[in-house]
């Protein structure tokens, strides 16, 4: 198994080495949002001294830490796998005894995020001199108590997404349904705010969803913003809904497969 | 009048087009919606915890929402689609085709294709931008008014030439099939006033991929922020812009040699 993993990591790393020039794009793409988030909230921090008890440079780490979370919790499946069923080139997979979607598309998603860290961590550098955050309140056990979370948010969001890419067997509107996600995503995430500052249902709502552990919930364990409790219910919920994701998935994924007769067929 | 009668045409194809997907006209309409709700909901959370936001009001942000929509519906309806054929033309040749034709390359490029369930925002657009300067209870006064249509139209002028000219280059460089990936990805810059941007920021917006130009400046004008000769200069900019653009979109397709020469 693990010389099969070795193996998928040597082609999907070369693939998408080849593409590396594109990947320039697609993180300007990742990074606009949250700079223009970043400056709306540290000018009206600015303005008002603080927004509930949010200084300037919280908002700051706060964005800051979020351009590296996001981005190693969020993965492109959508568009790797979905394009496959949509062209048939799947098949070529399922007939290879290994699970096509947790062995190649999830090796593949990791290498495009390495490449993706590589180009991001000069750049991230360049920000930060840029916007001069403190971090302050970052310590090491902060950062090692994030880890785990962070592959926690990575692994309900790859299943999540799966099981949404999974109903390309049956629609052809996996978009759509995939944008949807999205925004919920941007609404429980704590993307565009600290959820702090969200209205209270929102709050309680985000509590037991699994989304703040993408981006939320590790950022705020490595600012060292959270009480052990908190900590601990936000491992509880992403571990029960690590397991909910995944019994869903493959029950989602045996019944795509069956109903999957390629294109042409 | 021709190009008139040539819009049209294209109207009723890409309707034609958007019967046989019914459905999925409907779904992006809710989706569209739903973005609504989100974006006046973020609206809502800034300023329950502030007056203002770069010395602009909850209604002017509003306002600017919907100038926004003019930009953001004018990419999705018409850049995006467009560009993805024109690429697809270059890279297959059947960009022949579209030479041969005897009107404007540059208009048939770039009006050919129209998401045309799109049309929608630009209502949406209209009715955010009344309701916003309502609730803001600016004193706006005629004249403000017309500086405002010339600059929201110059400003879309220039994301237009901006668009040309990015699309343009893909006759020099054949490979360049991210053309307006920088126009896209920037685009959401201008949902809020650039002057809560740091500098750089605001250069870019301004100067390199001028979506402030296009958001932010009308509805300056709208309040009656600008100078005279500010919006006698940014008018000028959006024509020489198209001027410009014409120029390099004719020299680019001199280079233009079909797919398999």
């Amino acid at each position: 198994m693990l010389n099969i993993f070795k193996r998928l990591w040597q082609v999907n790393w070369a693939e998408q080495w080849q593409y590396r020039a594109n990947l320039a794009m697609y993180i300007l793409y990742w990074l606009v949002s949250p700079i223009i988030y970043l400056s709306v909230w540290t000018s009206i921090a600015t303005i008002n001294g603080n927004v509930k008890g949010l200084t300037a440079n919280d908002f700051i780490t706060y964005y800051m830490i979020l351009l590296i979370v996001d981005q190693l919790t969020s993965n492109i499946i959508i568009h790797t796998f979905g394009y496959k069923v949509q062209d048939g080139s799947l098949s070529g997979e399922l007939i290879k005894p290994i699970h096509p979607m947790l062995t190649n598309t999830l090796v593949n998603d990791i290498a495009f995020k390495t490449l993706n860290m590589m180009l991001l961590i000069p750049i991230w550098i360049g920000l930060a001199l840029l916007f001069k955050p403190q971090f302050d309140s970052v310590s090491l056990g902060g950062i090692a108590l994030a880890i785990p979370a962070i592959m926690l948010g990575y692994a309900i969001n790859f299943l999540l997404s799966g099981i949404i890419t999974s109903l390309a067997f049956w629609t052809t509107r996996v978009f759509s349904i995939h944008e949807f996600y999205y925004a919920l995503i941007m609404l429980f995430a704590g993307q565009f705010v600290p959820l702090k500052l969200m209205p209270e249902v929102i709050q309680n709502i985000a509590r037991v969803l699994p989304f703040q552990l993408f981006m939320y919930l590790p950022i705020q364990m490595i600012q060292g913003n959270l009480s052990a409790s908190e900590i601990t219910q936000g491992y509880m919920t992403g571990i029960l809904w690590l397991v909910a994701a995944l019994i869903g998935f493959q029950i989602v994924w045996r019944k795509g497969v069956k109903q999957y007769s390629a294109v042409g067929a | 009048m021709h190009s008139f009668k040539l819009i049209s045409t294209f109207i009723k194809i890409n309707v034609q087009m958007a019967m046989a997907y019914r459905a999925d006209t409907i779904v992006n309409i809710l989706l569209n919606l739903m973005w609504l709700g989100w974006e006046l909901l973020t609206l809502n959370i800034i300023f329950s915890n502030t007056q203002t936001i770069g010395g602009w009001g909850f209604g002017e942000l509003i306002a600017l929402l919907g100038v926004f929509r003019l930009v953001n519906t004018m990419m999705f309806a018409l850049i995006w689609p467009n560009t993805e054929k024109f690429n697809a033309s270059i890279r297959d040749g059947s960009m022949d085709y579209t030479i041969l034709q005897p009107v404007n390359s540059m208009f048939l490029v770039t009006f050919s294709r129209i998401t045309i369930w799109r049309i929608w925002d630009l209502i949406l657009a209209i009715v955010l931008i009344t309701v916003g300067i309502n609730i803001s209870g600016d004193l706006i006064i005629p004249l403000s008014i017309f500086h405002f249509i010339l600059l929201a139209t110059s400003g879309v002028v220039i994301i237009y030439s901006l668009w040309i000219v990015l699309i343009a280059l893909t006759f020099w460089f054949t490979k360049f099939d991210n053309n307006v990936t920088i126009l896209h990805a920037l685009i959401d810059a201008g949902r809020y006033p650039s002057t809560v941007y740091p500098i750089w920021l605001q250069i870019i917006v301004t100067f390199l991929i001028p979506i402030a130009v296009a958001t932010t400046i009308p509805l300056q004008a709208l309040r009656g922020d600008l100078e005279g000769w500010r919006i006698v200069m940014f008018f000028a900019i959006g024509i020489a812009s198209f001027i410009i653009a014409s120029r390099v979109w004719k020299s680019g397709l001199k280079r233009y040699s079909g797919a398999s020469s």
